[in-house]
């Protein structure tokens, strides 16, 4: 059985088309590495809430014992082994990333549940924060990434829909980064914390400077529903997104360290890769594609996308 | 099976978030209070006839004055004694008295402009009591998923049933790790009542300076999530308004000098009631684990796997206490002016001394975040407490134990009393794989001579491990409660209590947690074994301060104020000492060639 628009069709030899697909490739690819990385090697931020008697009360359910899960310390307890599960997961589904071909829809399917764990991954990092709204709102992208992709591939990278899901990956990303830039919630410490090492300036000019980027984080939400703005938009969220994913292992990383900390930050700014890359997507399909806006509906006129004739 | 199981994962996590558990966030709204009761409440020691009292202050208005003013009663009228200007940042009114007089007891209060009055009474120094009295407390949670804030009634009133002398809040007075402000106002309005009349020594911890873990790193910027790569999570006015609130009114710092983010230091000494209370920071200069040992468990600070080679952990350069705070224990353990004993006070015990953490968490071979890590700066620190047979008080494991440490072999080191949190979050127990070697009788398997995770000697004589399930999903009955300890400056005899909440401790029938109380000697926080004794001194006045120093490394051994006019001293085998002796301090030599013998 195949899934395949007629649209997705006379687009597959595209090599425009390519490249937007890649895009959408490498960045789900390096969101669930990232998150792989994050459960095999290390524990996840959110683990500390599946240690709860609720869980545990789960468990006994299907039989397992205290001792089954908590682990006795020469082996893993359950909770250790779901989370060395999950891991997997997240590797089967960056490879996925790769394999996935648009006539499968097998690993389509698989490919669409690596987003049900991407928001379950989210739900527990909000909950695990309190129940702050933007550190959900903020996983928007690494949510929808897989989902984008099989879109991508089933109906087309340049189908409404496909960029529409992509559109909303960005303005959930930067809104829920810019409700804690500007302070409408707590901004993390983290982020003071890694303007000050990168920057070298005091708490006050990093302040000063997160609230005019999470300013800037809303004029991206609302530009890349305008028009004449979009492409300036998803530039300056390509930019903006490398930047703070970045950030993390050049604040954190030194030659001191073990392996130069690369085995504690280096992940944090894998699984990032939606946030640019998604922006990416955006300004490449764009900028290939001139797009006229008429009274009450949308009109889509391609430019001449064939190569040049090499007959002579 | 197992994919049930990661269908019921998921949708318990998404159920935790749809029906919750009633976890709504802590209500710290700051009430909007009348102009009278603006001053909160407000902590004091008095050390070396040095008052010092910290106000602490509901927001000001704008067009209020920003000066809070100090008086005492003397002979029935309200004497002026001090002035000092708000700061704003946190708005706290630190007062500083020198010449105090500490042999009397005085009604004070705190003014702010013509309404606000806050009561209080600061004790005379209680130099004639035989036992001083200290409460400790730590792990002050009040999370809605936990049974929310729960009455502090029950502590309130033991503490005036048994007049205790000093209170000690070891760490986490505050959980939110944003809002301290807001958190810290809401712990005054809960102790303001006992703490207003006798000194109150606090310690920030972890959770007050807004992050889960700390390894301070001497005031480097942590960016790490959980903070173990070391450093302040929160910035640097955020730490220092903390440290204001809760520390300022301490005496004043050993070694003022400011670490990085411009934090300040605040350990330093109290001596109260003839007993030298050492305030340390066990947290303010330690090592991030975080890319400098190797990877042991599933995060930086964690081993799991009980096989690892606890020497590979201890890594060249890891700083525990660090030297300012070796060197300034090194020179109190041989000040005995007006001390008969000496209490060591910090956030943590130094070891690991908890295996199984979390609400029904995993076994955790060895947390970093204990101080048995690193092993070479724990063992640095207990060293240099043993000198002055420094009794240890700590909290911040959420499980109460005793413990007596060893360096070079079980038991040759001091004795620590963990105590337990007075709201319970994170559960913790004691439950190592194997029984305690050379238990006393009928004593449970965990007790004993054992190895903590990081390979260092303890040997535990009591834990309140709580249930597997405990009873009760509320903060109070996860094994809660606080920890008394009586000193007894007559006999040199420390007693440990541990009780639960919700009981009267007063009361006959009143059960303290399994293992407690106990008593020990002051000798016992450094005694080992292996020593020898050598013949009684006599003295020709009492209670000399005497002092063993090592000929061969020049080191000094021990100094302590005898408890008679006659002391036999202690001392390892097959070594000369020279002993000094004096009345305040030991200036004059006796002998020059001691020996102990078996």
């Amino acid at each position: 059985m195949t899934i395949q628009s007629d649209q997705a069709k006379a687009e597959a030899s595209n090599w425009q088309t390519q490249v937007l697909e890649y895009c959408l490739r490498i960045g789900n690819f390096f969101c669930f590495a990232g998150w792989a990385w994050g459960h095999l090697y290390w524990e996840p931020s959110y683990a500390s809430i599946l240690w709860s008697e609720a869980s545990f009360e789960w468990f006994q359910q299907f039989g397992y014992s205290w001792e089954e899960f908590t682990g006795t310390g020469a082996n893993d307890g359950l909770i250790q082994k779901c989370i060395q599960w999950i891991g997997w997961i997240c590797v089967a589904n960056a490879v996925l990333s790769f394999t996935a071909r648009r006539n499968s829809w097998i690993q389509l399917c698989l490919l669409t549940s690596g987003s049900l764990f991407m928001l379950a991954i989210a739900v527990a990092k909000y909950i695990r924060s309190g129940f702050e709204l933007p550190m959900l709102i903020e996983q928007g992208g690494q949510i929808l990434s897989p989902i984008l992709l099989v879109m991508a591939l089933s109906i087309g990278v340049r189908n409404r829909i496909t960029t529409m899901t992509a559109i909303i990956a960005v303005m959930m990303t930067f809104g829920g980064h810019g409700l804690y830039a500007v302070g409408l919630w707590p901004t993390p410490a983290t982020f003071v914390g890694m303007t000050r090492v990168v920057i070298g300036w005091d708490y006050d000019s990093s302040k000063l400077f997160l609230l005019v980027a999470g300013v800037l984080d809303f004029i991206v939400c609302f530009g890349v529903l305008i028009p004449f703005l979009r492409r300036s938009s998803a530039l300056y969220a390509m930019i903006w997104g490398i930047v703070t994913a970045a950030a993390r292992p050049v604040a954190g990383m030194s030659w001191e360290l073990n392996y130069w900390g690369a085995d504690q930050f280096l992940h944090e700014s894998a699984y990032r890769a939606p946030h640019f890359f998604i922006p990416l997507f955006l300004y490449l399909y764009w900028t290939y594609t001139k797009v006229q806006h008429s009274f009450g509906s949308l009109t889509l006129e391609t430019k001449d996308m064939t190569l040049p004739s090499t007959a002579k | 099976m197992r994919n049930r199981i990661f269908a019921s994962l998921i949708i318990l996590l998404i159920a935790n978030t749809v029906v919750g558990q009633n976890r709504r966030r802590v209500d710290l709204s700051i009430p909007e209070v009348d102009r009278k009761d603006v001053i909160c409440f407000a902590l004091y020691t008095v050390h070396d006839q040095t008052l010092k009292l910290t106000a602490q202050l509901y927001p000001l208005k704008n067009d209020e004055a920003r000066l809070a003013r100090l008086e005492i009663k003397k002979e029935g009228n309200w004497v002026e004694v001090a002035q000092t200007e708000v700061i704003e940042q946190g708005w706290t009114a630190p007062f500083r008295v020198a010449k105090w007089d500490d042999a009397n007891t005085w009604q004070y209060r705190v003014r702010h402009g013509e309404q606000a009055v806050y009561e209080g009474t600061i004790r005379r120094n209680p130099t004639d009591k035989d036992e001083i009295v200290v409460a400790g407390f730590t792990g002050n949670s009040i999370m809605p998923a936990h049974g929310g804030d729960i009455s502090r009634q029950d502590i309130l009133d033991n503490i005036q049933r048994i007049n205790a002398d000093i209170l000690f809040f070891a760490g986490d007075q505050v959980y939110d790790h944003k809002r301290h402000y807001a958190a810290w106002l809401k712990f005054g309005r809960d102790f303001g009542d006992i703490i207003k009349d006798r000194p109150t020594i606090c310690l920030p911890d972890d959770h007050d300076v807004g992050q889960p873990n700390l390894w301070g790193e001497s005031g480097k910027i942590s960016t790490l999530r959980g903070a173990a790569d070391g450093g302040y999570a929160q910035p640097g006015l955020y730490v220092q308004e903390v440290e204001r609130a809760q520390t300022s009114h301490l005496p004043d710092p050993a070694d003022p000098h400011k670490i990085g983010q411009d934090i300040s230091v605040y350990f330093t000494n109290l001596n109260w009631g003839n007993i030298d209370f050492a305030i340390l920071e066990d947290r303010k200069f330690k090592t991030g684990p975080a890319g400098r040992v190797p990877k042991q468990g599933p995060r930086p600070d964690h081993i799991r796997n009980p096989e690892y080679d606890p020497v590979s952990v201890d890594v060249e350069g890891a700083i525990l206490l660090g030297k300012r705070q070796l060197a300034f224990l090194k020179s109190w353990t041989q000040d005995w002016q007006n001390a008969k004993m000496k209490v060591a006070l910090s956030q943590t015990i130094f070891c690991g001394g908890a295996h199984i953490h979390g609400s029904a968490s995993g076994r955790l071979h060895a947390d970093m975040d204990s101080n048995g890590w690193p092993q070479s700066g724990r063992n640095r620190a207990i060293d240099a407490l043993r000198k002055g047979f420094a009794f240890h008080l700590a909290g911040d494991q959420h499980l109460a134990t005793i413990f007596h440490h060893g360096v070079n072999e079980h038991r040759d080191a001091i004795w620590s009393f963990c105590v337990p949190s007075i709201a319970n979050l994170y559960l913790r127990w004691w439950a190592p794989l194997e029984a305690g070697a050379n238990r006393e009788d009928n004593m449970p398997e965990y007790t004993g001579d054992h190895l903590d995770g990081f390979g260092n000697k303890v040997t535990n004589y009591a834990a309140a491990n709580p249930e597997k399930k405990p009873a009760g999903n509320i903060l109070n009955t996860r094994s809660a409660g606080f920890g008394i300890v009586r000193l007894n400056t007559k006999t040199r005899e420390i007693t440990m209590e541990c009780w639960p909440r919700n009981v009267d401790i007063t009361s006959d029938d009143a059960q303290q947690y399994p293992g407690w109380p106990r008593t020990i000697s002051q000798l016992d926080n450094y005694h080992p074994r292996s020593w020898g004794k050598m013949k009684e001194f006599q003295f020709d006045y009492a209670h000399p301060v005497v002092q063993l120093v090592d000929n061969e490394t020049d080191e000094v051994l021990y100094t302590i104020r005898a408890h008679n006019s006659f002391f036999t001293p202690h001392a390892p085998l097959n070594r000369e000492f020279t002993i000094k002796v004096g009345k305040d301090s030991p200036d004059r030599v006796i002998t020059t060639s001691a020996k102990a013998k078996k």
